[in-house]
Protein backbone atom coordinates (compact mmCIF):
# COMPACT_ATOMS: atom_id res chain seq x y z
CA UNK A 1 0.00 0.00 0.00
CA UNK A 2 1.52 3.60 -1.16
CA UNK A 3 0.98 6.46 0.82
CA UNK A 4 2.06 9.74 0.43
CA UNK A 5 3.16 11.80 3.40
CA UNK A 6 2.67 15.60 2.61
CA UNK A 7 4.56 18.97 4.07
CA UNK A 8 2.79 22.44 3.66
CA UNK A 9 3.57 25.20 4.80
CA UNK A 10 1.63 29.03 4.92
CA UNK A 11 3.62 31.72 2.49
CA UNK A 12 4.86 33.00 6.13
CA UNK A 13 5.69 29.49 7.82
CA UNK A 14 8.39 29.57 4.61
CA UNK A 15 9.57 32.85 4.98
CA UNK A 16 9.79 32.63 8.66
CA UNK A 17 11.77 29.57 7.36
CA UNK A 18 14.59 31.56 5.33
CA UNK A 19 15.11 33.84 8.58
CA UNK A 20 16.55 30.45 10.16
CA UNK A 21 20.25 30.54 11.75
CA UNK A 22 22.45 28.83 8.73
CA UNK A 23 23.21 26.19 10.99
CA UNK A 24 19.19 25.20 12.00
CA UNK A 25 19.03 25.31 8.61
CA UNK A 26 21.69 22.62 7.89
CA UNK A 27 20.16 20.30 10.84
CA UNK A 28 16.92 20.72 9.34
CA UNK A 29 18.15 19.81 5.86
CA UNK A 30 20.35 16.89 7.79
CA UNK A 31 17.80 15.76 9.12
CA UNK A 32 15.50 15.39 5.72
CA UNK A 33 18.57 13.76 4.00
CA UNK A 34 18.71 11.03 6.84
CA UNK A 35 15.10 10.49 6.75
CA UNK A 36 14.89 9.59 3.23
CA UNK A 37 18.06 7.06 3.66
CA UNK A 38 15.77 5.11 6.39
CA UNK A 39 13.26 5.21 4.29
CA UNK A 40 15.60 3.82 1.16
CA UNK A 41 16.99 1.31 4.23
CA UNK A 42 13.84 0.22 5.59
CA UNK A 43 12.89 -0.81 1.24
CA UNK A 44 9.89 1.88 1.93
CA UNK A 45 10.96 4.65 -0.04
CA UNK A 46 9.02 5.02 -4.09
CA UNK A 47 9.48 8.83 -4.27
CA UNK A 48 10.37 12.15 -2.69
CA UNK A 49 10.07 15.69 -4.12
CA UNK A 50 10.78 19.22 -2.67
CA UNK A 51 9.05 22.23 -4.30
CA UNK A 52 9.96 25.54 -5.46
CA UNK A 53 9.04 28.42 -3.50
CA UNK A 54 5.79 29.57 -3.15
CA UNK A 55 6.03 33.00 -5.27
CA UNK A 56 6.58 30.89 -8.07
CA UNK A 57 3.69 28.82 -7.76
CA UNK A 58 1.16 29.65 -10.68
CA UNK A 59 -2.67 28.70 -10.85
CA UNK A 60 -3.29 27.80 -14.32
CA UNK A 61 -6.56 27.71 -15.89
CA UNK A 62 -8.11 27.02 -19.50
CA UNK A 63 -9.26 30.22 -21.11
CA UNK A 64 -12.14 29.97 -23.52
CA UNK A 65 -10.21 28.55 -26.25
CA UNK A 66 -8.27 26.29 -24.15
CA UNK A 67 -4.97 29.01 -23.80
CA UNK A 68 -3.43 29.25 -20.47
CA UNK A 69 -4.44 32.29 -18.10
CA UNK A 70 -2.31 32.13 -15.03
CA UNK A 71 -2.54 33.83 -11.86
CA UNK A 72 -0.18 34.72 -9.07
CA UNK A 73 -2.31 35.65 -6.05
CA UNK A 74 -3.38 33.54 -3.40
CA UNK A 75 -5.16 33.67 0.34
CA UNK A 76 -2.87 34.13 2.71
CA UNK A 77 -4.20 31.31 4.20
CA UNK A 78 -3.45 29.01 1.45
CA UNK A 79 -1.32 25.85 2.42
CA UNK A 80 1.46 25.08 -0.32
CA UNK A 81 2.74 22.26 -0.52
CA UNK A 82 6.19 22.25 0.44
CA UNK A 83 7.53 18.81 -0.20
CA UNK A 84 6.51 14.67 0.21
CA UNK A 85 7.61 11.42 0.20
CA UNK A 86 5.70 8.82 -0.76
CA UNK A 87 6.15 5.60 0.68
CA UNK A 88 5.12 1.71 0.23
CA UNK A 89 4.14 -0.42 3.65
CA UNK A 90 2.04 -3.03 4.71
CA UNK A 91 -0.48 -0.81 6.88
CA UNK A 92 -1.84 3.29 7.80
CA UNK A 93 -0.33 2.43 11.15
CA UNK A 94 3.03 1.94 9.56
CA UNK A 95 2.74 4.74 7.30
CA UNK A 96 1.88 7.12 10.61
CA UNK A 97 5.06 5.76 12.29
CA UNK A 98 6.97 6.98 9.19
CA UNK A 99 5.30 10.43 9.11
CA UNK A 100 5.72 10.98 13.08
CA UNK A 101 9.78 10.05 12.36
CA UNK A 102 9.30 13.18 9.70
CA UNK A 103 7.42 15.14 12.47
CA UNK A 104 10.70 14.97 14.58
CA UNK A 105 12.34 17.53 12.08
CA UNK A 106 14.65 19.83 14.28
CA UNK A 107 13.15 23.40 14.00
CA UNK A 108 14.67 26.70 15.05
CA UNK A 109 17.56 26.07 17.70
CA UNK A 110 17.29 22.24 17.28
CA UNK A 111 13.62 22.14 18.77
CA UNK A 112 11.84 19.10 17.28
CA UNK A 113 9.07 20.85 15.86
CA UNK A 114 6.22 18.60 15.87
CA UNK A 115 5.44 19.69 12.20
CA UNK A 116 2.14 18.10 11.47
CA UNK A 117 2.52 16.00 8.45
CA UNK A 118 -0.71 14.81 6.16
CA UNK A 119 -0.92 11.38 5.36
CA UNK A 120 -2.69 10.38 2.42
CA UNK A 121 -3.60 6.90 0.51
CA UNK A 122 -2.17 6.95 -3.37
CA UNK A 123 -4.48 5.34 -5.44
CA UNK A 124 -2.23 1.92 -6.91
CA UNK A 125 -3.87 2.33 -10.80
CA UNK A 126 -3.24 5.27 -12.91
CA UNK A 127 -6.38 5.59 -14.61
CA UNK A 128 -5.81 4.25 -17.70
CA UNK A 129 -5.28 1.25 -15.99
CA UNK A 130 -8.67 1.38 -14.80
CA UNK A 131 -10.14 1.49 -18.07
CA UNK A 132 -8.78 -1.75 -18.52
CA UNK B 1 9.80 8.97 -30.23
CA UNK B 2 11.09 10.91 -33.05
CA UNK B 3 8.26 13.03 -33.96
CA UNK B 4 6.86 15.04 -30.51
CA UNK B 5 3.69 17.01 -30.67
CA UNK B 6 4.31 20.66 -31.06
CA UNK B 7 5.89 22.58 -28.54
CA UNK B 8 6.66 19.50 -26.57
CA UNK B 9 11.04 18.64 -25.64
CA UNK B 10 12.78 16.47 -27.71
CA UNK B 11 14.19 13.96 -25.59
CA UNK B 12 17.72 13.08 -24.18
CA UNK B 13 19.41 16.31 -25.93
CA UNK B 14 22.47 16.84 -24.03
CA UNK B 15 23.29 19.67 -21.99
CA UNK B 16 19.43 20.47 -21.69
CA UNK B 17 18.43 21.98 -18.38
CA UNK B 18 16.13 19.49 -16.77
CA UNK B 19 12.94 21.69 -15.77
CA UNK B 20 10.41 19.88 -13.97
CA UNK B 21 7.30 21.53 -12.81
CA UNK B 22 4.35 19.12 -10.60
CA UNK B 23 0.87 20.36 -11.95
CA UNK B 24 -1.82 20.32 -8.78
CA UNK B 25 -5.33 19.72 -8.61
CA UNK B 26 -6.73 20.21 -5.38
CA UNK B 27 -10.19 20.51 -3.97
CA UNK B 28 -12.40 20.37 -1.13
CA UNK B 29 -14.35 17.82 0.68
CA UNK B 30 -17.33 19.45 -1.01
CA UNK B 31 -16.04 19.43 -4.84
CA UNK B 32 -14.78 15.98 -4.18
CA UNK B 33 -18.79 14.63 -3.12
CA UNK B 34 -19.90 16.67 -6.16
CA UNK B 35 -17.53 14.59 -8.25
CA UNK B 36 -18.78 11.34 -6.74
CA UNK B 37 -22.37 12.48 -8.01
CA UNK B 38 -21.22 12.79 -11.17
CA UNK B 39 -23.26 10.34 -13.79
CA UNK B 40 -21.49 7.19 -14.60
CA UNK B 41 -20.60 8.25 -18.10
CA UNK B 42 -19.67 11.74 -17.09
CA UNK B 43 -16.82 10.10 -15.08
CA UNK B 44 -15.72 8.03 -17.84
CA UNK B 45 -15.54 10.45 -20.06
CA UNK B 46 -13.01 12.27 -17.71
CA UNK B 47 -11.16 9.61 -17.21
CA UNK B 48 -10.73 8.98 -21.11
CA UNK B 49 -9.86 12.29 -21.36
CA UNK B 50 -7.05 11.87 -18.38
CA UNK B 51 -5.73 8.90 -20.62
CA UNK B 52 -5.32 10.55 -23.44
CA UNK B 53 -3.23 13.56 -22.02
CA UNK B 54 -1.07 10.91 -20.04
CA UNK B 55 -1.10 9.13 -23.14
CA UNK B 56 0.04 12.43 -25.37
CA UNK B 57 2.84 13.29 -22.88
CA UNK B 58 4.11 9.76 -22.77
CA UNK B 59 4.70 10.05 -26.29
CA UNK B 60 6.45 14.06 -25.98
CA UNK B 61 8.76 12.08 -23.55
CA UNK B 62 7.47 15.19 -20.78
CA UNK B 63 5.86 12.76 -18.23
CA UNK B 64 7.33 11.76 -14.88
CA UNK B 65 4.79 10.42 -12.76
CA UNK B 66 0.81 10.54 -11.96
CA UNK B 67 -0.37 9.82 -8.65
CA UNK B 68 -3.78 10.17 -8.08
CA UNK B 69 -4.09 10.38 -4.15
CA UNK B 70 -7.16 8.63 -1.64
CA UNK B 71 -10.55 10.49 -1.09
CA UNK B 72 -9.93 13.30 1.62
CA UNK B 73 -12.27 10.96 4.54
CA UNK B 74 -8.84 9.07 4.32
CA UNK B 75 -6.55 11.43 5.54
CA UNK B 76 -4.81 11.99 8.74
CA UNK B 77 -2.64 14.80 10.45
CA UNK B 78 0.29 13.08 11.97
CA UNK B 79 2.49 14.57 14.64
CA UNK B 80 5.20 12.95 17.15
CA UNK B 81 4.56 12.71 20.56
CA UNK B 82 6.90 13.07 22.96
CA UNK B 83 7.90 10.35 22.88
CA UNK B 84 7.86 10.08 18.96
CA UNK B 85 4.80 8.12 18.94
CA UNK B 86 2.44 9.09 16.19
CA UNK B 87 -0.04 11.17 17.21
CA UNK B 88 -3.20 11.18 14.15
CA UNK B 89 -5.98 13.76 14.08
CA UNK B 90 -8.53 13.42 11.13
CA UNK B 91 -10.54 16.67 11.54
CA UNK B 92 -9.89 19.44 9.06
CA UNK B 93 -11.18 22.67 8.29
CA UNK B 94 -13.97 22.37 5.75
CA UNK B 95 -12.19 25.06 3.68
CA UNK B 96 -9.17 22.70 3.55
CA UNK B 97 -7.87 22.18 -0.15
CA UNK B 98 -6.76 18.25 -0.56
CA UNK B 99 -4.40 17.48 -2.95
CA UNK B 100 -6.40 15.48 -5.19
CA UNK B 101 -3.88 13.98 -7.61
CA UNK B 102 -0.70 15.31 -9.52
CA UNK B 103 1.01 15.39 -12.54
CA UNK B 104 5.15 15.75 -12.42
CA UNK B 105 6.09 16.80 -16.45
CA UNK B 106 9.46 17.05 -17.47
CA UNK B 107 9.30 20.62 -20.30
CA UNK B 108 11.65 23.05 -21.67
CA UNK B 109 9.78 25.81 -20.37
CA UNK B 110 7.90 27.04 -17.53
CA UNK B 111 5.52 28.02 -20.63
CA UNK B 112 5.11 24.70 -21.73
CA UNK B 113 4.02 23.56 -18.36
CA UNK B 114 1.30 25.84 -17.99
CA UNK B 115 0.20 24.51 -21.67
CA UNK B 116 -0.37 21.30 -20.01
CA UNK B 117 -1.48 23.04 -16.94
CA UNK B 118 -4.31 24.75 -19.49
CA UNK B 119 -5.04 21.23 -21.16
CA UNK B 120 -5.84 19.68 -17.91
CA UNK B 121 -8.12 22.39 -16.87
CA UNK B 122 -10.33 21.68 -19.31
CA UNK B 123 -11.06 18.41 -18.44
CA UNK B 124 -14.51 17.36 -19.24
CA UNK B 125 -17.10 18.24 -16.56
CA UNK B 126 -20.75 17.03 -16.48
CA UNK B 127 -22.23 17.28 -19.63
CA UNK B 128 -18.97 17.21 -21.13
CA UNK B 129 -18.60 20.82 -20.54
CA UNK B 130 -14.75 22.03 -19.52
CA UNK B 131 -14.22 22.30 -15.97
CA UNK B 132 -11.48 24.96 -16.53
CA UNK B 133 -10.31 24.14 -13.09
CA UNK B 134 -7.51 25.90 -11.44
CA UNK B 135 -4.17 23.48 -11.25
CA UNK B 136 -1.57 24.91 -9.33
CA UNK B 137 1.80 24.84 -11.04
CA UNK B 138 5.17 24.51 -9.02
CA UNK B 139 8.55 23.54 -10.28
CA UNK B 140 10.11 20.86 -8.10
CA UNK B 141 13.63 21.95 -7.05
CA UNK B 142 16.75 20.33 -8.07
CA UNK B 143 18.53 18.40 -6.31
CA UNK B 144 15.40 17.24 -5.05
CA UNK B 145 15.14 18.07 -1.04
CA UNK B 146 15.27 14.97 0.89
CA UNK B 147 17.57 12.97 -1.58
CA UNK B 148 20.71 11.61 -0.05
CA UNK B 149 23.69 12.83 -1.57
Amino acid sequence: MKYMLIMTGTKAEFEAFTKWPKEDLQANVAFMRAFSKELKDAGVFVSAQGLAWPDQARLVRAGSDGEPITDGVFPESKEFLAGYWIIDVASAEQAYKFAARASMAPGRGGVRGGMPVEVRPVIEHAPEEQLR
Amino acid sequence: MKAPMSGAKTKAKKGVEEMKYILMMTGTKAGVNEYLAWSPSDIQAHFTFLTRLNKDLRESGEFVANEPLGAPEQAMIVRAGKDGAPVTDGVFPEAKEFLLGYWIVDVESPERACEIAARLSAGPGPGGVPLNMPIEVRQILSPRAGDPA
